[in-house]
Formats: structure tokens, C-alpha cells, sequence
């Protein structure tokens, strides 16, 4: 009797053709993240399997599967050989005396001697037999136990099927670049598109000495937790100071945040391109602040024209924005009392309502839009993130 | 480097240096042995105690090491109020240390009464004797304000109190006064009062606490029963003994007030600023600037990049720039979010403080222009 740990996918069998590719990638993914464990990893019809693992590692694993993005369930499972007394044998030592009880069976198997249900009439009968104060109940049962006969001449027994993270596989929808700041939100949304199957790199803008070296030591912390869910990424830091001076010396103050963020994706469309990225990723919630308004969004999505921006958290409150937060473990980060850029020079009444011709008159007034640009890229850096 | 934050930490003094290699390397044993080199050492750590209590002007069986300051005051707040009966009266320009915990006693039910400051930054005598009554069994006010500089004249507080109920304890921190600020514990009216030593030249690790002979508290740590069991856990020798040598080296060079009364001059007359806390009630080591219209951190991390290190008057954040001293102070708000601390040492000379004050200028000059065009 073995322990072993089943994975499933899902959405991966809509992909026809590509399924292959799919696969490929999504174990690469999961073996990536096996590394650090000592254990079997084998790929099998339909399913893979993770054995010959240690028991003290079992639960850092089912943790580190459950961020795997394209696996949608597991379950921890007892291996043995299809026989109905094998089988028996390892429920009888897995349910309390008094236990009720359902088995549903799954016999992939079909030259097995029984069919489904009597398999599972069978092993309650030997239950019910060895365990006189057990009960069956098919419609609320305290244990619903699983048997799984495999054309291997293995049968799987299990009672739980833990949720998984689901999605496609990281890697197979090609690369975006985030834009990345200090708050709750841009993780979140990093999160979002990563579960779609992206591969990310992302983009800090940063505004020393207005802000610290310990704002910017966050968003590397941030990317670090988010690397467990979205992989190794690049996080590509961007001295922003003197573009934000320049603006609030030469733009009004009421659009000085409109200005920041047009400028903002200015240089993330730049580097997208000569980082292969093909789309923006923000963390915008409409209506959030002001310059999430659909005025304000309009007016900042002007700039960029040749690669989409996708918004995955465009339509969700903040509350929901929170619990994915708290949920993937960038939340304690994330509120850190260190300010970032996007509190440098913030008017009291930034304008909620803007628009383009406005905004470029205002950029009128700056006579170098293209050389602080090209400036604030040649100075970037670029930090390596790992996965943990 | 002209570094300008002493009140958080001095650098360690030449014998304390000194000191540290002779401990790490030879007499490294452990105090309470029975060898020779061991009870040598032990030799050491009680003529330590006699430093320290010759200064404090009390007996050396009067002193207690611990780890820290913080360590030093929770042992008062901690077992200094028996049954966690009876009132405590605390000033609103404590440190962390003892106001946190105040407040542990308070979530446990205990009534803690916080009296606010003067706009001097001392405390106010009037209610603080007001607050003390028949049931205050613990009154703590810190001797030297970390945030101001500002002295309270605790020997005077400590009788008033004594006067009003002579079973109250009184505690005072007084980590920023040990050294630099006169002090007699003899007069009998102070019970605890807490120091550490790298404020003054030692190293990390160590603090004491004065503990007035027949005052009886239970300790806060038991075990091995050092500290005349008092306070068990081998002790630090090192930072224990780097009391002493930062004692020794302590000095209060004679030009020093000059170095001191120049750096308030020139910084008073920056424009849009102010120093908060009556000049005639500083220990003369600490100022604390507030500058309108810039945010302290940002001032800071400039004047780092220049070699120059401060300490900032509040935590500086978009949320929380609170200031627990300065707002009982009733400093403006605008200052508050632009108040940054200068803390000085012995080993700050005349010019380094000069060029820093010309640096600290101009760069406020220059943030100025930045923000405000």
C-alpha cells in the first residue's frame, strides 16, 4: 500500500491539437515546483500521479500543488492492487467503527471481473461486515469513498477531492508585462491573468527620495509571493522622479495624476516591446479613485496604441479585490505603510472627468516627453525573481 | 559620514571596541563558573554595577541588568503593580516601551491615566499630581524625552508624588538623561528607573534597571538565578561590561554646548520651521525640527545621500503620520508630517556639525523649490 497524490486538469482537454503543448507545459510546471521534494512524478492517462514521497512532505506538496495553475483538483490516495480485500483492508483502517459511509467506484479498468456498482456493493458488504456499527448512507454520508480501478491492475482509494487552483497553465498564452505598484490591487490582477495562463514580467516605477528604498523593497517582495502562482518573472524598476517633477512643475496640478499615468504607459508600452510582451496588465477597479473613472481610463489608454491593457479586476469590488488578496498571501505585503509614486505630488482635487485634449494640451507645455522617456528606460533595472 | 541620529544609537566608543575583541576571542567564559578567568570576569561585571551606580548617585546592589531598556521598563509595568490592583499614571511623551506597556495593563482592566504635555514638551505637573491618588500604585515619566530632548525634572516630580500617596511607585525611563543629564537616586522618592547602554558608547544587548533597596517586585524572567535572582539568564558580559568602558569614554567635551547652541541658532532661522519644546528645558543633545511644507522622510533620504544621517520625528506614511509626543505638544500638524530629529554625541565636532546644518538647509531649500515650484 502506497501513498500516493493524484492531479487532475481541466480545461486542458478543450484545446484539441494543442492539448499536447498544453501538457507539456503544465508539467514542466508542476515538476518546477516538485524540485525541492523528494518524490515520483509520473504522467498518466488523463491524471498524473506524485509518489515515493516522504510523509512529513505530503502537505507542503498538496500546498505547493494547489498554485499550480491548469491542475483543477487532487486528492491524497492509498495505492494497492485491484482486489477487492486489498481494497477493503485499507478503508477498514481509514473509517472510525461508527462511520457512515458511500462507495462510488470508477473501474477504467474494463476487464475487471466486476462492473462498477457491484464493486462497490461488494466492499460494503465486507465493511458492513467487519465493522458491525457502520452504517451506509448514500445521500449524506460522513465518508464518500472513492475507488478507482486503473487499467495498470491499481486501484486508487480515496475520500477527498481538494480544489485547485485551475486556469491554463503559466506559459501557454504568451508573456504581459504588469504594472506593478505597492498596493492591493496590481497583485491581485497579476494573480488574474497568470490563472489564464500568462507568463509575466513586471514594471515598478519608483520615485526616490519622495519614496524609500523600502517601498521598492516591497514590490520585490511582492513579486517574489506572486512568482509562487505566476512563476519566475522580471521585475523591471523605473526611476520616475524626474518625469513627476517635470509635470508638476510645468502641468496643471488638478491633472497631474492623468499626466503621471499616461507617461506611466508610455514607458510600460516601450518596454513591452523590448521585453516581448504583448499586453499591459493593470490592477484598475472602475470607479475605485479618480483616475480609475472611465473618463480617466479612457484618457490614459489613449497613449498606448499598438497591445492591449487588460483590466482583470475592472468589475470587482474591493472587498473581493481583498479576499483574492488575502487568499494568495500578498495582502500583509501589500499594506505596508510605504507610499509609492503614485503619492508623489498628489493634488488635493485631482480631476475625475478628464479629457484626451485636455490631457495633451497639458503635455503641450512639456517640451521633452520623448527624451524623459527615453531617459527614465535607459536607467532602468532589472531584478530577477525567482520562484521561491 | 556625519551621523546625527545618536538617540537611537551611539557608535560603539574606542574602549568599547577594544573591549569587544578581549571578550570575543579570549575571556569569553561564562560569569557564573567557578573557574579563575570566570570569577574575574564576574569581578568585572560587579565593578560595572559600581560605575553605574556612582553616577546614578546610589548603590550598586541597586542595579540590575537586563537586556535592554524596553526589557528594563516591562519588568516595572509588569511586576511593579501587584495583583494589577490600583491606578497607573503615565505621561503622553513615553516611549514605545513603557506606553505600550501601560496599555497591556489596561486591556488587563487596569485604569491608566495618560497626562498630557505642555507646549514646552514637559509634562503637566499640575494634572499629572491631579491624577495621583490613593489608589495609584505606579507613576512613570520619562527623565528625557527620545523624541525632544526635553528634561522632566523627575526628582521634584517623584516628591510631589511621594507627597500625594507615599506608597506609590515612581518609575522613570531614562535612557536619553543616563550621562548626560544630573541625577541623585539617593533621595530616596525614585523606585525604578531604566538605562541602557548603547545610547551612551556600549554596545547592544544590555540595559539595567535601578531598583531602590527594599522596594520588593518579583522578577520577570526565573531560571538560573542571576541578578541576585532577580533576573535569570547567563549574562552578556560583553555589552554587559561595555557600560563601563562607555562610561569611561563618555565625555562632555566644555565646547560641547557651543556645538549644541550653534546647530538651534542656525536651524531657527531656517524659514517655515520650528523647534519644538521649550530651548532652556533641552538636555542639549536632541533637537527636534519640524519643517512646513515637506515630508520628513523625503528630507532624510536626501540628506543620506549626502553622507548625512538624521532621524525622523514621525513614522512617515500616507496613512499614519502620527506623533503621540508632539501632538500632546500641540505642534502644528503641517510641522508634525515635517519633523525630523538631530541627535548629537561627543564625538560630533564643530565642523561636521556645522557642515551638516549648511547641507540640511540648502536641501530643504532645494526640496522646497522642487514641491512647491
Amino acid at each position: 500500500m502506497d501513498n500516493v497524490i493524484i492531479l487532475r486538469y481541466g480545461e486542458l482537454f478543450l484545446k484539441g491539437k494543442n492539448r499536447g503543448f498544453f501538457e507539456r507545459t503544465l508539467i514542466k510546471n508542476i515538476k518546477e515546483k516538485l524540485g525541492k521534494f523528494r518524490c515520483n512524478f509520473s504522467a498518466q492517462r488523463g491524471r498524473y500521479e506524485i509518489s515515493e514521497y516522504a510523509d512529513e512532505d505530503e502537505q507542503a506538496i498538496v500546498a505547493a500543488m494547489k498554485t499550480v495553475f491548469g491542475l483543477q483538483s487532487l486528492s491524497i490516495a492509498k495505492k494497492c492492487d485491484s482486489d477487492l480485500h486489498a481494497i477493503s483492508d485499507i478503508i477498514l483502517k481509514n473509517i472510525p467503527e461508527n462511520a457512515t459511509f458511500k462507495v462510488k467506484t470508477h473501474r477504467a479498468d474494463k476487464t475487471f471481473s466486476l462492473t462498477s456498482p457491484q464493486v462497490s456493493c461488494s466492499i460494503g458488504e465486507i465493511i458492513l461486515d467487519k465493522l458491525p456499527n457502520s452504517r451506509v448512507d448514500l445521500h449524506n454520508p460522513e465518508y464518500e469513498i472513492n475507488v478507482d480501478i486503473r487499467e495498470t491492475g491499481k486501484t486508487y482509494v480515496y475520500t477527498d477531492k481538494i480544489q485547485c487552483a485551475g486556469g491554463m497553465p503559466v506559459g501557454t498564452a504568451g508573456k504581459g508585462l504588469l504594472l506593478l505598484s505597492g498596493g492591493i490591487d496590481s497583485p491581485v490582477s497579476a494573480y488574474m491573468m497568470s490563472k489564464r495562463g500568462l507568463t509575466l514580467d513586471a514594471i515598478h516605477f519608483y520615485s526616490y527620495p519622495y519614496t524609500s528604498m523600502q517601498a521598492k523593497d516591497k514590490v520585490k517582495e511582492l513579486a517574489c509571493i506572486l512568482s509562487d502562482y505566476c512563476g519566475s518573472m522580471n521585475l523591471i524598476t523605473i526611476p520616475f522622479t524626474q518625469i513627476q517633477e517635470t509635470i508638476h512643475k510645468y502641468c496643471s496640478a488638478d491633472y497631474m495624476i492623468t499626466i503621471v499615468r499616461r507617461f506611466m504607459m508610455r514607458v510600460a508600452e516601450k518596454v513591452a516591446r523590448m521585453r516581448d510582451c504583448g499586453c499591459l496588465i493593470n490592477g484598475e477597479s472602475l470607479g475605485q479613485v479618480a483616475s480609475q473613472t472611465m473618463q480617466s481610463i479612457t484618457v490614459t489608454n489613449d497613449v498606448v496604441k499598438t497591445m492591449p491593457i487588460f483590466r482583470p479586476l475592472i468589475g470587482m469590488d474591493k472587498q473581493e479585490i481583498v479576499n483574492i488578496s488575502t487568499a494568495i498571501g500578498t495582502y500583509e505585503t501589500s499594506v505596508l505603510p510605504f507610499e509609492d509614486c503614485c503619492t508623489v505630488f498628489m493634488p488635493d482635487n485631482p480631476v475625475t472627468k478628464p479629457t484626451i485634449a485636455r490631457a495633451e494640451a497639458e503635455e503641450q507645455k512639456i517640451v521633452n516627453i520623448a527624451e524623459l522617456i527615453e531617459q527614465a528606460i535607459d536607467n532602468l533595472e532589472i531584478i530577477e525573481i525567482k520562484i521561491q | 559620514m556625519i551621523y546625527l541620529d545618536n538617540a537611537a544609537t551611539v557608535k560603539p566608543s574606542k574602549n568599547t571596541v577594544a573591549l569587544a575583541e578581549r571578550i570575543l576571542t579570549e575571556d569569553f567564559f561564562n560569569p557564573s563558573a567557578l573557574y579563575y578567568p570566570a570569577i574575574e570576569l564576574k569581578g568585572e561585571i560587579e565593578n560595572t554595577r559600581r560605575d553605574i551606580a556612582d553616577i546614578l548617585k546610589c548603590k550598586a546592589s541597586e542595579i540590575y541588568f537586563t537586556s535592554c531598556a524596553t526589557e528594563s521598563n516591562n519588568w516595572v509595568f509588569s511586576c511593579g503593580i501587584k495583583n494589577k490592583r490600583g491606578n497607573v499614571v503615565i505621561s503622553e511623551g513615553e516611549h514605545p516601551s513603557v506606553y505600550e506597556a501601560a496599555l497591556n495593563l489596561k486591556s488587563k482592566g487596569v485604569d491608566v491615566r495618560v497626562i498630557p504635555l505642555t507646549v514646552n514638551g514637559t509634562i503637566d505637573e499640575t494634572k499629572l499630581c491631579e491624577a495621583v491618588d490613593d489608589n495609584t500604585a505606579l507613576v512613570s515619566v520619562i527623565h528625557v524625552s527620545n523624541e525632544t530632548g526635553i528634561v522632566n525634572q523627575i526628582e521634584k516630580l517623584a516628591a510631589k508624588v511621594k507627597n500625594k500617596n507615599k506608597n506609590t511607585f515612581f518609575h522613570s525611563d531614562g535612557v536619553q538623561a543616563f550621562c548626560k543629564v544630573p541625577l541623585n537616586l539617593s533621595g530616596g522618592n525614585i523606585d525604578f528607573y531604566s538605562i541602557s547602554a548603547h545610547k551612551i558608547g556600549g554596545i547592544k544587548g544590555a540595559g539595567a534597571l535601578y531598583l531602590k533597596s527594599g522596594v520588593n517586585i518579583s522578577p520577570l524572567l526565573y531560571g538560573g538565578g542571576q541578578e541576585n535572582r532577580m533576573r535569570s539568564g547567563t549574562e552578556n558580559v560583553l555589552s554587559v561590561l561595555s557600560f563601563a568602558t562607555a562610561i569611561k569614554d563618555f565625555r562632555k567635551p566644555q565646547d560641547f554646548k557651543k556645538v549644541f547652541d550653534y546647530a538651534f541658532d542656525v536651524l531657527s532661522m531656517i524659514p517655515d520651521s520650528q523647534i519644538n519644546g521649550l530651548r532652556t528645558a533641552n538636555s542639549g543633545y536632541i533637537i527636534s525640527l519640524g519643517l512646513k511644507g515637506i515630508k520628513a522622510e523625503v528630507l532624510q533620504h536626501l540628506l543620506c545621500d549626502k553622507g548625512i544621517m538624521i532621524g525622523l520625528g514621525s513614522a512617515c506614511s500616507s496613512k499614519n503620520n502620527r506623533n503621540r509626543t508632539l501632538e500632546s505638544m500641540r505642534v502644528n500638524r503641517e510641522f508634525v508630517e515635517g519633523n525630523v530629529r538631530l541627535s548629537f554625541s561627543y564625538e560630533n565636532t564643530f565642523e561636521e556639525v556645522k557642515n551638516a546644518i549648511g547641507t540640511i538647509s540648502d536641501t530643504v531649500g532645494y526640496l522646497r523649490s522642487k514641491i512647491h515650484g
